[in-house]
């Protein structure tokens, strides 16, 4: 007797299982249609997908090529290239940055570059889209073309 | 404690202490052997958990710490240290009779120091191939290309199975079946060899080391901020906690405060970390039984506390947001409503759970009955976590040595005697709803203030050794640095929660079948990167 | 009401205007095999989409969405990549065995789909003992399974194969068993004179309590039977990676593929042929005006609604449970399914003899 009365107790916790299944059979499904939802969903705010370098719409960034940056990356993800420019009020030579290169490929996204940053000159934005064909667009150079530094340190 | 300090000085002349819950014991190495069973065996003192075995190459001498636990005072620790001149030829007594963890450990020293332990039979290398020359964790180590080629071939499989005096931990007549690394329920690239007779396993041979990755030797040429990102690639799935361990070693040694917001945040942060990583250790438990469905369900729910984190931290899974006194930023506005909606959701997504599995009765036939793990062994492997928990082991690191804020929160422990496969897999279930507790104690009461102190730029630990645990999701997980006052630190070791894990497999699945050691292999949870390391 | 025997009598008649007897047999044969050949084929195709998409539903998945609207040509797009595939040559294979194990078991799934009533005269061979013929062909199966797993040369196929070689011939015992009771209902092996006498109550509600309790038993066996849902030891995949089959590439794991979907599709056919009336409309003895209107539902409507039904009932209970362990397994069979099945006869026979 006990034993048919366990088969009946087990079927019936099949049935409850089952139960739980066909719940979610009509949910509403989670599925994201990724390329398809393409700029209706974006990642939150603060999500750390791309290094940037903030330039204003005088071309203007905030580097001064003091390689902190590059110091504390542990990974050498951040190569910067500097030049000697000619300032023309005092003729003497200065040292500015020539090419900010940031390699993606061997970023973990640890954020000690953007937090140890003294001029705020580069963060980070929410693109995620890294998946590219040639590896060596995987190297991106952050600063513009002909872009030079803010004066006065103002926006 | 006064007992343990006047039972240590009895035989000891060195005692010293780091902090006034871990001692440590410095001896020679021929009385090595004697203070270890000492302490193992002395009904006061009952210090019979070896957390973990520590190499440290001091240049002039090999050291060996041993790390041991107590399940009589579970907050106090003994590092008893023990060295060696001979660099030539290092040589410690084996403890490995002693502890069923010990063989393993002292197999990885022998894999990054060349220390050889005298008895134990099974010195073949750990994570390393066994055609590797030299020993990485050496400072005089020559890491150049010239020494270790990239090897273009696989390594033998003959040459892993060759222990000390060259015959095979086989037998000749034995079914021997690869299991993993490419296999698709081994969690990871474990690679575990396996005799079968029928369908029934007769032994096991764990085979580490496929992503091996030497965070430790690379955490000697970070410094302290870098090497916090290389702590949450150790066990991924509880990456924030690990990070949360590291912060706090690093805050202990340079005395520094950490601001009851930041405590707090990391806290919540951490459990749901323990939440995210119980529901995908169910759902991967699950799919190991064949219930795929319950396994995206588990992913599904853990999707909510991975968008929390991408809202909060910036991340989904490599959270990076603890740093060294406090955290990197403020908590998100919306981060306590979140959270707030989404504790009643995981209750009653918790109970369907139990209502699709736990009481599923082909599941209960598959778990009750299978895997027992004594109290004992657990204690002997090591096995922490909700793995020791469910044979009866009290060995919550928070609760009997609460670090940031958890002595602030009201919790129980969850505690199950029987130590079986069910009651592995009913604890995790239990603990999500511990740690919703925890969450729901905290998230209304987040003290306002700031969120991190600053701290210098260059930072340097004083000279000396610092040592941390934290509760990991998978057990204890602790963090050991030697530091010689440098901005380097001089040696990090983890201890990597999931080893004992692999290695209570090894016990524990003797004799089940084939579809029973998956199933084991899901319910232990471990993770491989964390092994590996 | 229309049936298929019309059309198929329409078609007999035409040949016959322009060839000879013999020929027009020879002519009939060809149609009907290409005929089967290509309702199987397609018919697996339907039912590769219709597990992925109830699958994904059950998980709170969309499943496939690309290939066309609601990713309804996903299966074609997947039958076209696996012809396209190489089928790779692996050393230590017993060549021939290898490649005899494929047809063995889709000869064996086709044998058997050719011999399910779809219709009143839509019937590739009606035989005298069909009920038979549905066991022992299905049974060949398990032959081209052994001999997969054992000529794979892999350790992990013949593990499989043996588990599958224990499993089905411990279910094909209580799947025979419980179609027995069937036989005794009816009197006849007749597969066509079964539906037949389904006209006014269908086999489960005539037999009473016995026919129930045998339709469960031969769902649950049959569901075994099929290497499916919580009974796949055979290719676990999470013990085995892919258990028999682990070996095969490209087509040859196509047939395999195929077979599997396609002896889902026949057990849920033979469980609606004997138990849920085949083809014959739902009515109830009484209900004059209710009967006509379920008269005017085509019956190949009826009998494939009736698969359907089975087919997600099977789907439902895959995606649901998790898997059973070997020893599990044969337990319940030999100790549970089995015992039933055996005293589900006898009672049968008082239910007969009395009632």
């Amino acid at each position: 007797m006990n034993h048919i009365k366990n088969i009946v107790v087990n079927i019936l916790y099949l049935i409850q299982g089952m139960y739980v299944t066909i719940l979610n059979f009509f949910r509403k499904k989670l599925t994201e249609q990724y390329p398809e939802n393409r700029g209706k969903v974006f990642p939150y705010s603060r999500f750390r997908g791309t290094l940037v370098m903030f330039h204003n719409w005088k071309n203007q960034h905030r580097c001064t090529a003091c390689g902190i940056c590059q110091l504390n990356c542990p990974n050498g993800t951040i190569k910067i290239i500097t030049k000697n420019e000619l300032s023309e009020i005092t003729g003497s030579c200065k040292r500015v940055l020539d090419k900010y290169i940031y390699d993606v490929g061997s970023c973990t996204f640890c954020s000690i570059c953007t937090t140890n940053c003294p001029q705020n000159a580069i963060t980070w934005e929410t693109g995620f889209e890294h998946a590219i064909f040639n590896r060596s667009r995987l190297y991106k150079k952050l600063n513009k073309e002909n872009s030079s530094l803010i004066k006065n340190g103002k926006i | 404690m006064k007992i343990i300090e006047e039972l240590l000085m009895q035989f000891s002349l060195s005692v010293s202490k780091i902090t006034d819950k871990i001692y440590t014991v410095s001896i020679s190495k021929e009385k090595l052997r004697q203070t270890v069973v000492f302490l193992k065996n002395n009904e006061k003192l009952l210090f019979d958990f070896l957390v973990d075995i520590i190499g440290v190459d001091y240049e002039d001498s090999f050291g060996v710490i041993y790390n041991l636990s107590s399940t009589q005072f579970p907050a106090y620790t003994v590092l008893v240290k023990t060295h060696t001149n001979d660099r030539k030829n290092p040589h410690f007594d084996s403890i490995f009779d002693l502890w069923q963890s010990a063989g393993l450990y002292e197999r990885e020293i022998h894999d990054f120091f060349g220390i050889k332990f005298i008895n134990n039979v099974d010195m073949r290398r750990l994570f390393l191939r066994q055609d590797w020359c030299g020993y990485p964790f050496r400072k005089d180590y020559d890491p150049s290309l010239e020494v270790n080629h990239i090897p273009f071939s696989n390594e033998k499989l003959t040459d892993m199975e060759k222990i000390n005096d060259g015959d095979s931990i086989f037998e000749k007549n034995d079914f021997v079946v690869n299991f993993g690394p490419q296999h698709p329920s081994t969690h990871g690239v474990l690679h575990l060899r396996i005799v079968l007779d029928g369908e029934i396993i007769k032994k096991i041979d764990p085979n580490f080391g496929y992503i091996h990755r030497g965070i430790e030797k690379m955490c000697e040429t970070y410094t302290y901020q870098q090497l916090l990102h290389l702590t949450e690639r150790l066990d991924y799935l509880s990456g924030s906690i690990n990070r949360h361990g590291m912060c706090l070693v690093v805050e202990k040694g340079l005395g520094l405060e950490v601001p009851d917001r930041a405590s707090y945040v990391r806290i919540i942060i951490d459990e749901l970390t323990r939440i995210a990583s119980h529901l995908l250790g169910w759902g991967c438990m699950a799919m190991d039984m064949g219930s795929i469905t319950a396994f995206i369900y588990g992913m599904r729910d853990r999707e909510n506390i991975m968008s929390i984190f991408e809202e909060t931290c910036g991340a989904r899974l490599m959270a990076n947001y603890n740093v060294i006194g406090g955290i990197i930023n403020d908590i998100h506005p919306n981060f306590q409503r979140k959270i707030k909606r989404f504790i009643p959701y995981m209750r009653k997504m918790l109970k369907e759970h139990h209502f699709l599995f736990t009481n599923n009765p082909i599941a209960n036939g598959r778990m009750k009955n299978v895997g027992y793990l004594s109290k004992e062994q657990a204690i002997s492997l090591g096995a922490t976590g909700p793995t020791g928990r469910a044979s009866g082991w009290s060995n919550d690191v928070r609760k009997i040595d609460p670090y940031s804020a958890y002595k602030y929160v009201d919790f129980k422990e969850i505690l199950r005697t029987d130590g079986l496969t069910f009651d592995r897999y009913i604890v995790r279930l239990d603990e999500i709803e511990e740690s919703l507790k925890i969450i729901e104690q905290l998230i209304d009461n987040i003290p306002s203030g700031a969120y991190v102190t600053k701290t210098k730029t260059i930072i340097k630990l004083p000279e000396g050794e610092f040592y941390q645990r934290v509760e990991g999701a998978r057990g204890e997980f602790s963090i050991f640095i030697c530091s010689r006052g440098d901005k380097y630190p001089y040696r990090v070791k983890f201890r990597s929660p999931c080893i004992p894990l692999v290695n209570a497999l090894k016990s524990i699945a003797i004799g089940t079948k084939i579809a029973d050691l998956v199933m084991l292999g899901g319910s232990l949870d471990y993770v491989v990167p964390c092994i590996d390391r | 009401m229309f049936h298929f025997s019309i059309v198929l009598n329409c078609v007999d008649k035409f040949l016959h205007v322009y060839f000879t007897d013999s020929c027009v047999l020879f002519i009939d044969f060809f149609l009907v095999g290409i005929f089967i050949l290509v309702f199987y084929a397609v018919l697996a195709l339907v039912l590769i989409y219709l597990e992925r998409k109830i699958c994904a539903f059950f998980q709170c998945r969309l499943g496939p969405m690309r290939v066309g609207p609601f990713g309804i040509f996903q299966p074609v797009a997947d039958m076209i990549k696996i012809l396209l595939k190489e089928v790779i040559k692996i050393n230590g294979v017993d060549v021939f065995l290898f490649r005899l194990a494929i047809y063995l078991v889709i000869i064996a799934s086709m044998c058997t789909f050719g011999a399910i009533p779809f219709d009143r005269g839509l019937h590739v061979i009606d035989f005298n003992m069909g009920v038979f013929y549905f066991l022992s062909i299905s049974s060949i199966g398990v032959v081209g399974i052994l001999l997969a797993g054992w000529a794979s040369n892999n350790k992990y196929t013949i593990i499989g194969a043996m588990r599958s070689g224990a499993q089905l011939i411990s279910y094909e015992l209580s799947c025979g068993l419980s179609l027995m009771i069937i036989v005794i209902l009816s009197g006849s092996l007749k597969l066509s004179v079964i539906v037949e006498q389904q006209f006014y109550v269908w086999n489960i509600f005539r037999g009473g309590i016995p026919t129930i309790i045998a339709f469960i038993v031969y769902l649950i066996s049959g569901h075994a039977e099929t290497n499916r849902g919580p009974f796949d030891l055979p290719e676990a995949e999470s013990e085995l990676t892919a258990g028999y089959h682990t070996e095969y590439s490209g087509i040859q794991f196509g047939f395999f593929y195929l077979a599997e979907y396609l002896n889902m599709f026949i057990v849920a056919a033979i469980a609606s042929t004997l138990f849920l009336g085949g083809w014959m409309p739902l009515h109830i003895i009484g209900w004059d005006l209710f009967n006509e209107i379920m008269d005017h539902i085509p019956p190949i409507i009826w009998l494939f609604s009736k698969i359907f039904v089975c087919i997600f009932l099977a789907l439902w209970v895959r995606w649901t449970m998790p898997r059973l362990r070997i020893d599990q397994l044969l337990k319940l069979e030999w100790k549970i399914l089995m015992p039933i099945s055996l005293v589900n006869i006898l009672f049968m026979f008082f239910w007969m003899m009395y009632l």
